[in-house]
């Protein structure tokens, strides 16, 4: 069992605890042993970011530096969009002494350790798509997902910046694929998967928004998935909330199951309903389960 | 007709788009018409820097650096020119500064300068390593904020001369397609160079000579057109430029053995000396077998990462992904390759021409600031400060309530023309033509002349132009986005250019400057060249004339750097 | 070497699109810009397509490649050749068609012209007519804006103009923040003002395909989240994506956590969020709209707030909060890590010899 800082972020911490709950259930059935941050905060989700960048900075440092305090190498996030934020922090500072210098002599005037030991950001994408992580995920998706056809949303920010994010090429990426093929999955092509789910304006501009948001779900409908898989929790919150509104402008009703990471891994390796916690979704995974059941 | 204008400007890179807005700033109503959209133009490819003598690194003086500008063009730029040219550069620095251009720094705030080839004081104001590219932006700036006209990728085809005046200039609408006239009662042509008449060059593939050619069907005499400027760091295999800026900040250059060779050529000045000095020292090296793959080696590895990243990020880029190789680790291959042509378009110094009503300035002009040989920041301050003089002038000019009339025979002669070209079926296409053109020019007419080559060349550049008369093939036969039939005719200006260049090249029976002929004639002779070279056409060919250079205090001296 | 390239033909004139496949001998340091003049010379002369310096400056040859927007004389094609790959070369995206490979930039021109993309100075002339006095910190905060070329290859991918076309776009934008940044501009505020406008900076989508596709190392997107802090700190935060930004802010200083059921009434105004009070109960039930009340509070949740109020009395909110970051940020970039000594680098295996000067006992 590695040990990992596990920080799960706003949205698995509050509207989908069910991606926390699929996640620590998951972990050791993938060598991870997760040591879960209490002392932190949001990361700004690149609106503080915005709004406030030095305080984003600071934030950030704050979360790396009790993550560094736990003794880890590495900070394990699951959403695109914590790990974008946290890895350009990071980047920041352990690319300029003065600055880190600088932010820690603030972290400290506050009473937060300084960020001494450097550690990695890494998604769990990126943990079970190669190496051991991905050998042990072969393994434990002993039940399968026979039959399934799963489209692959990966989003943007687990993808672009790639000198920041880097794991993989942003234009023909196969880390998802290849864990849906480990589990025993068909994937489904499709050229949005790579695209925006339009969820950071999905309030601001809402139309605009939604015209991005039709993209991924109609071209995984076309091309027959049975669903649709993201590593992403604000992706996952648009694909199935607000997919409800699609059928008031355009009349179609996709019913489109959108699955975290990882709840599909957790179905493939046999994880009880109350982990995953499937009813929280708004559109119904029902007749995926089903299928799979059949 | 499309269009009439006060000032019509031929060309929008830095020296169309300063007059042009200089035209504006007087008064007049402004057309620009380019080839390619302006932010595209070949002076945003310039690189190290723009040279005026403010002083700011070191003690500077317009006079030292006319001093030098004489003495680099081997005493054959006209003095008045050089002198009103290093006088009023300052203020056109500061005025573009003004206008928001994104100059480098010195600790102090001021504008930073750094050395530069031949130049007696650091006085090349620069941007990192694209100072073109922040000229060109900032000019763009200025036009779009004066709401000046500019007709896009149109390409100038025809002057139009009526009534002994240059009225207009006849195109074609390569977005569109068509003909399209536009009239002015003054021109100003600001076409830029032609180095694609060589196969490796610097130069854009746009750097056809259009402006020199149209003038010169028209029987306008052109200037110098012998000296083509060898700049000494081109990246090999591709011929795209390295700046000086490198030697500038250091850089040394080496040959196969690791030898930093400049110091037998030029003890004092080693790399940073006159461009012509060093390409004909790395030539040597070359021809002596002390180069690898024909080329030297450009090393800035002892400059420091730091250094090459802030200063010289552009050239870094450029090393890795045209030669493969990280200039911070490993020395960059380079060999003399074709960049500035000296000679062009005879002006006076507001830009004039033989004919009422036409101007020109930057690189197709002639007027001469540059002579034999062009010291490396020049050009960029030429097409600034001679392009706002020729604005002014062709303002001027054009305010005096002159109209603006072109005889409709004038556009028929040209449908029939165009038709002619679009009607051709069989034979060859352009580009077997554009390459034997291109390949002979560096074997015959390149860093070293001799006169037989120069007599081969002059035989085969006949044989070329006889091919291109019997016709060549445009396969496309459409109106949207021609750019096929542009080749062409962008190929037939190149041919009659070349004509010019090679007469001139070999009647300069002496060295001087970019025109090196050690062979026959190894020594510079004031007694009968310190004179310019005319080329006309006349009769469907060129003819040769002198004219004196215009001098004022500097005595020719021998060069040494 | 052999190169392969499936190009997607525009006919003008009657509107078909047809992919079509070429094979051509090309020298092995070929770009594709090289391997398009090969089919245009000697294969098909009505290929059109833009080019011009061949040295990625003047971004005339943007265009796609297996969709994704590239300057084609950037595109060294060895490799793909080598692997056998036969690459599909079609025009840039979000722009229209105009035939082959070229496509109509003027919208991206209006765009670029709408920002007022000139120097409105704020300042008077410096009395001795010299240049103003400032120093290259203070200028590299635009940096980076200024190095773009306007190739168009971050609009060609840009999610948001895809979605609307009215969206200002990423290449307008940066090109806004050059002047927004630059200490010698003197409409600063009126310029952040029009930014806020409705496809200003906060219709971005964030989905960094411009960051991504940009051959310049600009970062468009960087620069719209420089224009929103610093609107933000100059207190221009009414639009709906301002507040919205605003609101995780508060939540971080407050709660630690977002607080997301008050983020639909902080962006939108009650009464909007009332509109969408049918679409709330239906996510409600699904457990999606956590109850404010007790409120999910981070442990230590002080420091936090204590660190905002520090970091906000150090001025380093706005453009500066971010352009801090940029030095560290391009190393990454530059993939070099910039700490060999000489003395290392020259002893490389397989270095370059050592430079010398002869007669000269002594290294240079």
């Amino acid at each position: 069992m590695r040990k990992v800082a596990y920080y799960k972020g706003c949205l698995a911490s509050l509207s989908a605890k069910e991606l926390d709950s699929a996640t620590q259930a998951l972990a050791p059935k993938v060598g991870l042993e997760l040591i879960e941050l209490e002392s932190v905060t949001c990361c700004g989700a690149g609106d503080i970011h915005e709004a406030e960048p030095d305080y984003y900075l600071h934030l950030n440092a704050r979360i790396l530096s009790y993550a560094a305090a736990e003794g880890v190498d590495t900070l394990l996030t699951v959403c695109n969009v914590c790990t974008l934020n946290l890895r350009q922090a990071n980047f920041m500072l352990l690319g300029d002494t003065e600055l880190r210098a600088r932010v820690n002599e603030n972290l400290v005037a506050v009473g937060v350790p300084a960020y001494e030991q450097d550690v990695d950001v890494r998604h769990l994408l990126w943990e079970i798509a190669e190496g051991e992580g991905y050998e042990l995920l072969k393994g434990a998706a002993h039940k399968g997902l026979k039959g399934l056809k799963i489209a692959p949303f990966y989003g943007c920010q687990i993808l672009r910046p790639s000198k920041i994010q880097g794991f993989e090429d942003p234009d023909r990426p196969w880390s998802l694929e290849r864990i849906i093929q480990a589990c025993g999955g068909e994937p489904v092509d499709y050229p949005a998967k790579i695209k925006c789910c339009g969820f950071p304006i999905i309030q601001a501009r809402e139309e605009t928004a939604l015209s991005e948001l039709i993209q991924p779900i109609e071209q995984a409908y076309e091309a027959g998935a049975d669903a649709i898989v993201t590593p992403c929790p604000l992706c996952h919150l648009s694909l199935d909330a607000w997919q409800s509104k699609l059928k008031k402008s355009t009349g179609r009703d996709f019913n489109m199951p959108i699955l975290h990471l990882s709840q599909l891994v957790g179905v493939a390796a046999g994880l009880t309903e109350s982990e995953l916690k499937f009813k929280r979704h708004v559109v119904s995974v029902k007749p995926v389960l089903e299928k799979l059941e059949a | 007709m499309e269009a009439t204008h006060d000032v019509l400007v031929v060309g929008a890179g830095c020296a169309g788009m300063r007059a042009a807005i200089e035209a504006h700033d007087a008064g007049a109503d402004v057309g620009v018409i380019s080839k390619l959209h302006p932010t595209r133009s070949h002076s945003g490819a310039a690189e190290g820097g723009i040279n005026a003598a403010l002083g700011n690194a070191a003690e500077d003086s317009p006079e030292i650096h006319a001093f030098d500008t004489v003495k680099g063009s081997d005493y054959l730029g006209d003095q008045d020119a050089i002198e009103i040219f290093t006088r009023e550069a300052p203020g056109d620095i500061y005025q573009l500064e003004h206008w928001g251009a994104f100059f480098s720094r010195r600790e102090d705030g001021k504008l930073a300068q750094r050395p530069f080839g031949a130049a007696g004081s650091p006085r090349t104001v620069f941007a990192a390593d694209i100072t073109g590219h922040v000229l060109i932006q900032v000019l763009y700036e200025q036009l779009v904020k004066r709401d000046i006209t500019v007709y896009e990728e149109y390409f100038a085809w025809k002057l139009v001369e009526n009534d002994g005046r240059c009225q207009g200039v006849i195109c074609w609408d390569l977005l569109n397609g068509g003909l399209k006239t536009v009239g002015g009662k003054t021109v100003v042509l600001a076409t830029g160079g032609q180095g694609r008449i060589y196969r490796t060059t610097t130069n854009a593939y746009a750097c056809t000579g259009d402006g020199a050619a149209m003038a010169l069907r028209l029987g306008l005499p052109l200037k110098d057109m012998e000296f083509m400027q060898f700049h000494p760091t081109t990246l090999y295999p591709t011929g795209i430029l390295l700046t000086e800026g490198c030697r500038g900040e250091g850089a040394y250059l080496i040959n196969s053995e690791g030898e930093r060779f400049m110091k037998r050529y030029a003890p004092n000045a080693m790399e940073l000396a006159s461009r012509d000095v060093v390409s004909r020292s790395e030539q040597t090296e070359i021809d002596a077998g002390r180069g690898i793959n024909g080329s030297v080696m450009l090393d800035m590895r002892h400059l420091g990462a730091e250094r090459i990243i802030e200063r010289l990020p552009g050239s870094r880029e450029l090393s890795m992904t045209f030669a493969g190789v990280d200039p911070i680790y490993d020395p960059v291959p380079v060999r003399p390759g074709a960049h500035y042509h000296m000679g062009g378009v005879e002006t006076g110094n507001d830009g004039e021409t033989e004919l009422t009503g036409l101007y020109a300035a930057g690189e197709v002009a002639c007027v001469s600031v540059h002579g034999a040989n062009r010291l490396g920041g020049n050009s960029l301050m030429e097409t600034i400060t001679f392009g706002r003089r020729a604005g002014r002038a062709a303002a001027e000019w054009a305010l005096s309530n002159t109209t603006v009339d072109v005889p409709r025979s004038a556009e028929a002669d040209a449908e029939r023309e165009l038709k002619a070209l679009l009607d051709v079926s069989s034979g060859e296409r352009a580009w077997q033509i554009r390459n034997d053109l291109g390949t002979s020019m560096l074997e015959n007419f390149g860093v070293f002349r001799r006169d037989e080559q120069m007599t081969t060349q002059v035989e085969i550049i006949a044989g070329l132009r006889e091919r291109y008369k019997r016709g060549v093939v445009v396969e496309d036969k459409g109106e949207v986005f021609n750019s096929d039939l542009t080749q062409a005719i962008e190929l037939g200006n190149m041919l009659d250019l070349a004509a010019c260049m090679l007469q001139a090249g070999v009647a300069r029976k002496e060295s001087r400057g970019a025109h090196a002929r050690p062979y026959d004639y190894p020594d510079r002779d004031d007694e009968n060249f310190m004179k310019h070279s005319i080329s006309r056409w006349v009769d469907g060919g060129p003819e040769l004339s002198w004219k004196d250079v215009r001098y004022t205090k500097y005595d020719p001296m021998e060069r040494k750097y | 070497m052999q190169v392969g390239l499936k190009i997607w033909r525009f006919n003008s004139r009657t509107g078909e699109r047809e992919l079509q496949e070429y094979e051509i001998a090309a020298p092995e340091e070929a770009t594709l810009l090289d391997c398009l003049d090969i089919v245009k010379d000697q294969h098909d002369g009505t290929l059109a397509y833009r080019k011009s310096c061949r040295m990625m400056i003047c971004g005339s040859c943007g265009m796609r490649m297996d969709g994704a927007a590239v300057l084609a004389c950037k595109m060294r094609m060895y490799d793909i050749a080598q692997s056998g790959h036969v690459p599909v070369i079609s025009a840039m995206g979000n722009l229209p068609i105009v035939k082959d490979l070229v496509v109509d930039m003027d919208p991206f021109w209006q765009k670029f012209n709408s920002v007022n993309p000139y120097l409105q100075p704020g300042y008077e002339e410096p009395p001795d007519g010299k240049e103003h006095v400032i120093s290259q910190q203070r200028m590299n905060v635009v940096h980076k804006e200024a190095l773009c070329i306007n190739c168009g290859c971050c609009v060609s991918e840009c999610n948001a103009m895809e979605a609307d076309p009215m969206f200002t776009g990423p290449q307008a934008l940066a090109k806004a923040m050059r002047f927004v940044g630059d200490p010698r501009d003197g409409q600063k505020l009126a310029r952040l003002e029009k930014l806020n406008g409705e496809h200003g900076i906060w219709e971005c989508t964030r989905c960094y395909f411009c960051n991504e596709r940009c051959p310049k190392g600009v970062d468009p997107r960087d620069a719209i989240a420089k224009l929103g802090a610093e609107s933000m700190k100059e207190g221009i935060d009414r639009d709906m994506g301002a507040k919205h930004a605003k609101w995780f802010v508060t939540s971080a200083r407050t709660t630690g956590w977002l607080r997301e059921t008050e983020l639909v009434p902080k962006t939108q105004g009650i009464v909007s969020a009332i509109k969408q009070t049918r679409f709330a109960l239906d996510l409600a039930r699904k457990g999606k709209v956590p109850p404010p009340f007790p409120p999910h509070v981070a442990k230590d949740v002080r420091e936090a707030r204590r660190l905002h109020d520090l970091v906000r009395d150090q001025g380093r909110n706005g453009f500066a909060g971010i352009v801090q970051g940029e030095h560290a940020l391009a190393r990454l970039a530059h993939g070099h890590s910039g700490t060999e000594t000489l003395e290392e680098i020259y002893d490389r295996p397989g270095a370059y010899h050592r430079p010398f000067i002869a007669d000269e006992e002594a290294d240079v």
